[in-house]
């Protein structure tokens, strides 16, 4: 069944003085099933970013629709987009975006704070994802007080702890070591297994070749896509590397 | 060429950071206008000549102490947030291939021009606004105004602008430093630095309390006006620290406090605020204490200045009851002074007053000895008595002591007492701590009265003495006893032994008729008694009250000038203070709120969580600055009390309407910088 639907997305930035013109999205399309495991690949400037905002509900598309579990994201109001985004989805970003002023627990607990759960509830729901995650001795610490591997794994965690309908992920592991980034991806893995659909947006090939499907972006279209078949990471990484390398040298030639 | 390009950089840099430029122009701009209009007006001779215009020099001179110590404070307080937020961007210079000389050189460049434009726009606005303000200080003083708009000297001038640019120098010599010891690097970094999470510091918690409790205790529960003057200063040390300390210590308290009750914490209203606020206690604490503290002394300044100066008539009339005091005699060589009758006192004042038109309603004759004592357990000494007996100052009452006979008391009332001879009769006039029965014996130089009866008049109008002192009236039996005890102190006090007072205090029928002639009747009674000396050296004490209503007014009028004047200084300075704290949290809760938008806090609630912790933030020290003043309210009567100023209810609504001004303007400023903070969270 169909969780996210992405129909024929347009996105036209337009200069302040209103001269130029910019197309970021030129008619991207795709569906997301659930339960699956979706990495977007694509270059800088290749419009990744402008529709992960727009997945995010952050921004608008210029034309187009998506649809997250059967309902159009235009059309829910302004006045509850908020409460629709903390409940439906969860967000992990590059640079973690934990607030320095609370701890890991609180910073994990905050969704459900804004949702206004009771305290119990909380704290039932806080122990079983801080065990999958493995950040149950450090959840008092503050954010400046642990590594960007447990930083990002407590961003996982409260990007979960809401049991969102899908998971976008903006580069997770671009700003961790290679450990970390192992460590992060095997978590994400995890989550996928125990159900959680997941869309990471990712120029790591590395990262990507975790992921169940890799869809490309280029000049604002989906170019192409792989799936993960039968393959192991190893040999997945090999085929998206190999497709990395072709659409360079493919658009080299043009 | 080169100069060109620092100097259009700076000025291009003053324009970007107009946010910050613009309020510390404005400030320096606004010190200096102050700074020099009190200067002027303790060197201007024209505002001095005027009615009472005496005391301007001196206070204004305090005042220009004052202000100096305030602007040195503010200026560095400013430029301290100033650099802080642009350390960035000099880092940004320096990886773009700046020296730091180079980047010295801009400093300089955008220091002069700041301080340049200040100091112009400053001494415009001090020349503008002097006429203003000595047309209000001539109307404090009810006078007339003084001639001549412009008062312009190079012997104010200068010395405000030396101030101010050396200021300004000292401040470009620091921040140049603090450019040359930093690293790149850090230049770059210093805006992200990580912050660590704050403890509760016991001890200083308890010690604030201990102060603040202690301050309070003193300035409610002193009564007597001069234990009050000196605590005052005590309790004022006491409440500043108790203040620091539990800003720093007691809001983490309460805060963790909070935090600890998880139903109240994880609440969508509460927890960005209770965790913002802990995280910007840290950094604000001693901002917000200080607040408070210049708040508080605002209201403290301007209250009591404004009670004073708008209670001056009361103050007046309980120094001087009557409109004309009169006391003269005449000696030849080596003779005891013969003093003139009462009804030759009379005669003249009376014929002084009938020339000038002026009709007498009412002569009151005083004759007393004054004498100051201390009582303990109703033993009275002198001071050098008190000294040699090593009795406890503390515990004994100071008191003035008027003393008469039994005849002058019938005399002055038509009633006897019927005294035998070691009997008194007391009457306690006036008691800072409430009038009291003095009952059993009083000794008076060793020698033992008995107390006969307390009476509850007396017929003298104490006059100011009574302020701080316990008063009290005592009559003796005779002549003799008096006469013992007048040469029983003069034994003791020697040069500083009292005199009796034969006077004649003259009310008249219409006061304002009077005050109009006061000076030719006053020079008509001089003239009178230099006619009946008679080659004789005249003495004589001839006092009025209009001469002291012009004093008074002088003095209760230009304290009240200085007093607002250094007041508005202290209520910009606060807001000043307080805008800059928003703009630089503003640039760090942005990040802070941007976050909270993603993980799923709508915009309205940002907003919201937003305003609750600005109005906390702002209100807080409005807050403090009420109670402290509403603690330091009892004190401060006492004090007045000192200089004749008895009417609580008025000062009870002086204070109301400085809070009142001051709470206005306060919020005033509020919207007004809550707005740039919103632009920059936005």
């Amino acid at each position: 069944m169909e969780i996210l639907k992405v129909n024929d997305l347009k996105k036209t930035y337009t200069s302040r003085m209103g001269g130029s013109q910019v197309q970021a999205l030129k008619g991207v399309s795709f569906t997301v099933e659930r339960g699956e495991y979706v990495a977007i690949m694509g270059e800088s400037g290749s419009g990744k970013t402008t529709l992960l905002n727009i997945l995010a509900a952050l921004d608008k598309p210029t034309s187009g629709s998506v649809e997250l579990d059967g309902k159009p994201l235009a059309s829910v109001r302004e006045s509850t987009m908020a409460a629709f985004r903390r409940e439906n989805l969860g967000f992990v970003f590059q640079e973690f975006n934990l607030l320095d002023t609370f701890t890991l627990k609180d910073n994990i607990l905050l969704p459900l704070v804004l949702g206004g759960k009771s305290v119990s509830e909380m704290m039932s729901r806080l122990e079983p994802v801080a065990a999958s995650l493995g950040i149950e001795s450090i959840l008092e610490k503050y954010p400046y007080e642990v590594s960007g591997g447990q930083k990002q794994r407590a961003a996982a965690a409260r990007a979960i702890i809401t049991n969102p309908k899908l998971i976008l992920a903006d580069e997770p592991t671009g700003a961790l070591d290679s450990q970390s980034s192992a460590d992060l991806l095997r978590v994400f893995s995890k989550m996928n297994r125990d159900g959680q659909t997941i869309l990471m947006v990712t120029h790591s090939t590395d990262a990507a070749s975790n992921a169940g499907r890799v869809l490309f972006i280029r000049d604002g279209v989906v170019f192409h896509q792989l799936y993960r078949g039968e393959n192991t990471n190893e040999s997945f990484y090999k085929r998206i590397s190999d497709t990395l390398t072709m659409l360079r040298t493919g658009r080299d030639s043009e | 060429m080169k100069l060109g390009f620092y100097s259009k950089l700076a000025i291009n840099n003053i324009r970007k950071n107009s946010r910050f430029f613009f309020p510390r122009i404005c400030t320096e701009a606004g010190l200096i206008a102050c700074f020099y209009i009190m200067l002027t007006l303790s060197m201007d001779g024209r505002m001095q000549s005027v009615k009472g215009g005496n005391y301007l020099s001196a206070f204004m001179w305090m005042g220009v102490a004052i202000l100096a110590l305030l602007s040195a404070v503010l200026m560095l307080y400013i430029n301290r947030f100033l650099m802080k937020q642009r350390k960035r961007e000099f880092g940004v210079y320096n990886v773009l291939g700046m020296e730091k000389r180079h980047v010295g050189r801009v400093l300089f460049f955008e220091n002069l021009i700041s301080s340049l434009l200040s100091v112009i726009a400053g001494l415009l606005a001090g020349m503008l606004l002097y006429k203003l303000c000595s047309l209000l200080i001539c109307r404090l003083l009810q006078t007339g105004a003084v001639a001549g708009f412009y008062y312009v000297t190079p012997l104010t001038l200068i010395p405000t602008v030396a101030f101010f640019l050396a200021l300004d120098f000292l401040i470009f010599l620091l921040n140049r430093i603090s450019v040359a010891i930093m690293k790149p690097v850090e230049l770059l970094q210093s805006n992200s630095a990580g912050e660590k999470e704050p403890k509760i510091k016991w001890v200083m918690l308890i010690s604030g309390l201990v102060c603040l409790g202690t301050g309070y205790y003193l300035t409610i529960t002193t009564e007597s006006p001069l234990n009050a003057l000196a605590l005052f200063f005590v309790a004022v040390l006491l409440i500043i620290a108790g203040t620091y300390f539990l800003f720093v210590a007691g809001s983490i308290f309460v805060l963790k406090t909070l935090r600890k009750n998880k139903n109240f914490y994880y609440r969508p209203k509460n927890m960005p605020a209770v965790g913002g606020l802990l995280y910007r206690m840290k950094q604000n604490a001693v901002g917000l204490a200080s607040i408070s503290i210049l708040a508080t002394g605002v209201l403290v300044m301007i209250s009591t200045t404004m009670s004073l100066y708008s209670g001056y008539e009361s103050v007046l009339k309980k120094n001087y009851p009557q409109h004309l005091y009169l006391e003269a005699g005449f000696s030849g060589d080596n003779e005891e002074i013969e003093f003139l009758s009462p009804s030759d006192l009379e005669k003249i004042v009376r014929n002084a007053a009938e020339k000038n038109g002026a009709e007498i309603k009412d002569v009151e004759y005083h004759e007393y000895l004054l004498l100051a004592y201390y009582n303990s357990d109703n033993i009275l000494y002198t001071q050098p008595e008190m000294n040699e007996a090593d009795v406890m100052e503390v515990s004994s009452d100071i008191g003035n002591y008027f003393f008469m006979t039994e005849k002058t008391y019938s005399d002055l009332t038509g009633e006897t007492l019927g005294l035998s001879q070691n009997e008194i009769v007391v009457c306690s006039i006036y008691n800072p701590e409430g009038l009291k029965d003095v009952t059993g014996t009083l000794t008076i130089h060793g020698r033992e009265y008995r107390i006969k009866n307390n009476i509850y008049h007396f017929p003298i109008s104490a006059s100011y003495l009574a302020s701080m002192f316990s008063c009290y009236g005592v009559v003796v039996s005779d002549e003799n006893t008096l006469n013992e005890i007048y040469v029983s102190q003069k034994k003791v006090l020697g040069q500083f032994a009292s005199d009796y007072t034969r006077r004649i205090a003259v009310t008249f029928a219409d006061a304002g008729k009077a005050e109009a002639a006061g000076d030719a009747i006053e020079n008509d009674i001089r003239a009178s008694l230099n006619k009946l000396s008679d080659g004789r050296v005249l003495h004589y004490n001839l006092d009025s009250c209009w001469n002291a209503k012009e004093a008074l007014l002088g003095m209760f009028g230009t304290l009240f000038f200085l007093g607002m004047l250094l007041g508005t200084v202290c209520l910009f300075a606060t807001a000043l203070i307080i805008y800059y704290k928003q703009i630089s949290e503003g640039y760090e809760d942005r990040a802070r709120f941007q976050i909270m938008e993603k993980v799923g806090m709508s915009r309205e609630e940002v907003k919201k969580t937003i305003g609750r912790q600005v109005l906390l933030v702002f209100f807080l020290p409005l807050a403090v600055a009420g109670i402290h003043m509403a603690a330091v309210f009892p004190i401060l009567t006492r004090m007045m009390k000192i200089l004749m100023f008895f009417s609580v209810k008025l000062f009870v609504i002086c204070t109301l309407i400085t809070f009142a001004a001051f709470a206005l303007i306060y919020v005033l400023i509020y919207i007004g910088t809550s707005r740039t903070y919103y632009q920059i969270v936005k």
